[in-house]
């Protein structure tokens, strides 16, 4: 345990044993945790000095500018995922406000302090799914990336036009979705994952018959080829009706 | 031949009831021709009482029996009454009889012109024809035609472009008023109209009437364009929720009317009354709402009269609200919308469908009435024709819909994430109709003066859109390749992976820190199902996941579609009534059912019967009702023996399952499924268990019968019979036909053997 550890303590508490510039940073983090867009950036600039404080991590402490010149990789990274500069310094933020120890990645357990995720029923998967299998750590441009899957489709900022290959395209979309599913990476959602998902969205007020009778209707009906579980291709098929554009997006991030 | 013949008659027939009709009509319309028709038909009468006056004249106090009395004006108000509703219904049913027609000119317009041609003849007889009178319109009229639309919202999509309908609704009305009314004012000082005494108050006046699109009209047009989901509830959406809008306006400008001026404080207390107006109306809505959905908990013992409280708490909502000047539509939308989740949980499944046709028969009963008598009072009202008045409102209204609509969506679009193209856009303005409130609101005006001159241009106006608009929508449609209405069906797949995507995006957005349309939603649906549900909804469905009553909901539609098509799932029965013979106690009463067959022609139903499976096989991946009901099977011969057996073994199967069941402990579904040799398994409802109705519905539900069992022992038993056949084969090649049978999804073998161990 270093003694960085240690002075973090938790992220939801206040924690007395700790420099007291530390902890009014902290606090005034918690205040805000959101930090909208568009707004001068006060805790920026406060949890600057704390980072100082602390002196870990990188040299990507953000500052208070609002220039991309602290990002690496910042302008490969918004061609590649067609963010703009402003939505990728929130991001920025953001992921600063999670990595509270300054490590400069991410873990796990940063996302499980999130506490409405743990009240999610997929949150477990949803965590999973940013970090690459065997991998605990998650940088900054994995996380970008991974979050370009829910940028509104619209106007591209970069050069080239959605190509199905793109994140955030309706391909891409659904393919996150079906790696959410499909969580032993065979390319098929078999029953048992489905069944699995089911679980965690209903619950204990379910009994396991229904939950086997209504996962093995769903991999009925959308099952074309017959073999007992869902590919990619017919998982798109069964989800041909749904206005996919609209369902995963996060507003914000257009 | 035979078929030119049966046209022909029939249009003869078409013809024929139409004059009977509109003879009959006249006759109800006219009191007087009543009392004339009574004296006439008393006088044959007369003569057998004739006897009957004499002694009266000779002795006061004897008077003979009357054995045939006639007393009209007893009845009359009543009788009127359903002789109109009755001539309505009949003319709808005769526009069909005439399919070319009704498929160019919508039944709107069809209605229209018949009222217009009652009217005419009333009017040739010198009666007063029965006007559109504005509280029979407000009060009986509209509500049924809101509260059906209302009730059957579809919450995703209205909800989703909540945004949208509001700007159009609210902006884009109070836009039409203004430019309408500030225009005409224009027009009025044109010195060649003699219409220079019409004020700008008058004039605003009649614009706030004129600019609202009516639900009635856009509901009569749009029902039969099937159009896409979007532009339907943009439409609907905007036509119901511009009420509040008008309402304001036109108490607004009434008042002020009078009084000649109006000041800042004034406007500014219009905007506040505004508010006042639309938030009381939903409040009042829901607070019936919630009343309503309370009320239905508690009805478990009473399922005839669920359906009464649905209609009397979602009009007493609307009543309430009319009382303090709300908005009516409104307070009924939100009531409708508010109530129906919670209610649709506790009601029997009677009720629901009771209420369905309920509202449906009354909206449509209503619809009939309102554009007939639109007709009739058309011929009827006094009208004042000023040529300029009425051309350029017309121009008017429809250039300040166009104006409107494009100039909002192009703010809107920065906002949306589906933009709205011009094809779109198009569809909406051209859906801008104007209706009978209209009408109506013009009606109430009391200065009679412009009042005519006003009631002309806005009957113009209305006869406009549904004639000319109502009937070239449908071939613009086809002309724009607008996308029409999907018709899909409701799939377990698609509902799963909304819901796991609902979850997901709240996931998403609390990883980014953004509280947004999601993150609401969800602590939406927490609160709904900790707190509300628990209050509104009685028994164990309370914590029901939405999910699970979905698939119920599914599986029981499934069920009766089977049954009511009734043939195949039948004859495996049959076939296996043979094989079951040795294993049940009860196969003699079903052999007695079985009527004999000759051995060949039981090979000849065999082959017939396998084969066709396979056809179901694939019939039954796509889940669609036409597939069953294609069966060629029911072709053959033996199909009226078999429905035959199916009566009898129906019979039994209500004996056997009136016998309460120890069900309350599985609340899972058991699976029907029929295999081609083996056995049939009971079909239990997973739905509430506690309630009679749903027993009762069971016969309907069952497709097949299991043979025998007595009591759900036995049929335990039974599977576990067939388990056992089942095991010693290979539990994997039992997948494939079994997949084949599945009607209802089934877990497969081995939960036969958890299943029984329950049961």
């Amino acid at each position: 345990m270093s003694v960085q550890m240690k002075q973090r303590g938790s992220g939801g508490g206040a924690s007395k044993s700790r420099d007291l510039l530390q902890v009014t940073a902290q606090r005034s983090r918690q205040d805000s945790p959101p930090p909208p867009a568009g707004q001068p950036l006060p805790p920026l600039s406060v949890r600057a000095g704390e980072d100082n404080l602390r002196g870990g991590g990188g040299g990507r402490m953000g500052s208070g500018s609002s220039s991309l010149k602290h990002i690496p990789d910042g302008q490969q990274l918004m061609e590649e995922t067609g963010f703009s500069a402003a939505h990728l310094l929130r991001l920025h933020e953001r992921f600063d406000f999670l990595d509270k120890d300054g490590r400069g990645h991410l873990r796990p357990e940063d996302f499980e302090e999130i506490r409405e995720l743990t009240e999610n029923p997929i949150g477990g998967r949803i965590i999973a799914a940013f970090f690459p299998p065997e991998k605990e750590r998650l940088d900054f441009p994995s996380f970008v990336r991974i979050l370009a899957h829910f940028r509104p489709i619209g106007k591209n900022r970069s050069r080239d036009r959605a190509q199905p290959e793109q994140a955030n395209s309706r391909t891409g979309k659904l393919k996150f979705a079906f790696e959410l599913y499909d969580q032993d990476r065979d390319g098929k959602i078999s029953r048992e994952e489905l069944l699995q998902v089911l679980r965690a969205m209903l619950g204990l007020q379910v009994t396991e018959e229904q939950l086997r009778s209504i996962a093995e209707r769903a991999v009925q009906e959308a099952d074309i080829d017959g073999d007992g579980a869902i590919s990619f291709d017919e998982f798109k098929k069964s989800l041909e009706k749904v206005d996919m554009e609209h369902k995963m997006n996060i507003r914000f991030l257009k | 031949m035979a078929g030119l013949g049966s046209v022909c008659s029939r249009r003869l027939a078409g013809f024929v009831s139409l004059l009977l009709l509109v003879f009959v009509a006249v006759i109800s319309a006219s009191p007087d021709a009543a009392t004339g028709a009574n004296e006439t038909l008393r006088r044959p009468s007369g003569h057998s009482l004739d006897d009957s006056h004499h002694p009266r004249n000779s002795s006061e106090h004897r008077k003979a029996f009357p054995v045939l009395a006639f007393n009209y004006e007893h009845v009359s108000k009543p009788f009127v009454i359903s002789l109109w509703i009755l001539l309505a219904l009949l003319m709808k049913l005769g526009f069909h009889i005439i399919p070319r027609v009704s498929h160019i000119v919508p039944e709107s317009c069809l209605l229209i012109f018949v009222g217009l041609l009652v009217g005419g003849v009333i009017k040739a007889m010198d009666q007063t024809p029965p006007v559109l009178d504005t509280k029979l319109f407000f009060l009986y009229l509209l509500p049924p035609i809101i509260l059906d639309a209302g009730y059957f919202l579809p919450i995703r999509p209205f909800t989703e472009n909540m945004g949208t309908i509001l700007v159009f609704a609210v902006v884009g009305t109070l836009w039409n008023a203004f430019f309408i009314g500030g225009m005409m004012f224009a027009v009025c000082q044109i010195e060649a109209a003699q219409v220079g005494h019409v004020d700008l108050l008058s004039c605003l006046l009649f614009g706030s009437i004129i600019s609202a699109v009516d639900p009635v009209a856009v509901l009569a047009v749009f029902e039969e364009i099937h159009i896409n989901e979007l532009l339907h509830i943009l439409v609907f959406g905007e036509s119901l929720l511009n009420d509040a809008v008008t309402v304001v306006l036109y108490h607004l400008f009434e008042e002020f009317a009078h009084e000649g001026t109006v000041t800042v404080g004034d406007a500014l207390l219009g905007v506040v009354s505004f508010f006042v107006v639309s938030v009381g109306g939903v409040m009042v809505g829901v607070i019936y709402g919630v009343l309503g959905a309370f009320t239905s908990r508690f009805t478990s013992h009473s399922r005839v009269i669920e359906p009464l409280f649905v209609f009397l708490y979602s009009y007493m909502a609307y009543l309430s609200a009319e009382v303090f000047h709300l908005s009516g539509i409104m307070s009924l939308i939100a009531c409708g919308v508010i109530m129906r989740p919670y209610v649709e949980a506790n009601i029997s499944h009677k009720s629901y469908t009771t209420i369905k046709y309920f509202l449906k028969m009354w909206s449509s009963v209503s619809e009939t009435l309102i554009f007939i008598f639109l007709g009739v009072s058309t011929v009827e009202g006094p009208h004042n024709w000023n040529w300029i008045f009425v051309i350029f409102t017309l121009i008017l209204c429809l250039l300040s819909r166009v104006l409107g609509v494009v100039g909002l969506t192009f703010i809107i679009n920065k906002f949306r994430i589906i933009k709205l193209t011009k094809k779109d856009q198009f569809i909406v303005a051209y859906g801008g109709l104007r209706g009978a409130i209209a009408f109506s609101l013009g009606f109430l005006l009391t200065d009679t003066e412009k009042k005519d001159m006003f009631l002309t241009a806005i009957i113009t106006v209305i006869f406009f859109t549904v004639f000319v608009q109502g009937m070239t929508i449908r071939p613009l449609v086809e002309l724009l390749a607008v996308k029409k209405k999907k018709e899909s069906k409701a799939s377990i797949n698609e509902e799963i992976h909304t819901q796991f995507l609902d979850h997901l995006l709240t996931g998403i957005e609390d990883i980014c820190g953004h509280y947004g349309h999601h993150h609401w939603k969800d602590k939406l649906n927490r609160f709904n199902r900790t707190y509300v549900k628990k209050w509104l909804i009685a028994g164990d469905r309370s914590s029901e996941p939405q999910l699970i009553s979905f698939y119920n909901k599914m599986e029981m539609k499934e069920a009766m579609m089977l049954v009511e098509s009734g043939s195949a799932a039948k004859l495996p029965s049959l076939a296996s009534a043979a094989s079951l013979q040795n294993a049940q106690q009860r196969a003699p009463p079903k052999q007695r059912a079985i009527p004999s067959i000759s051995k060949t022609r039981e090979q000849e139903i065999r082959k017939i019967l396998r084969a066709n499976l396979q056809k179901t096989r694939q019939r039954l991946r796509s889940y669609s009702r036409h597939d069953l009901f294609s069966d060629p099977f029911e072709d053959s011969m033996s199909e009226i023996r078999f429905r035959k057996q199916r009566v009898q073994m129906e019979r039994r199967m209500s004996h056997y399952l009136t016998v309460p069941a120890n069900r309350q402990e599985t609340p899972s579904a058991r699976k029907v499924w029929f295999e081609p040799e083996h056995k049939v398994y009971t079909y239990d409802e997973s739905e509430s268990p506690r309630d009679g109705a749903a027993l009762e519905t069971l016969p309907d539900t069952v497709s097949l019968l299991s043979e025998s069992p007595q009591r759900p022992d036995q049929s335990s038993r039974l599977r576990k019979r067939g388990d056992a056949e089942q095991s010693a084969n290979a539990p994997d090649s039992q997948e494939e036909p079994q997949k084949l049978s599945r009607c209802f999804s089934d877990p497969g073998p081995k939960e036969e053997e958890e299943e029984e161990g329950e049961g």
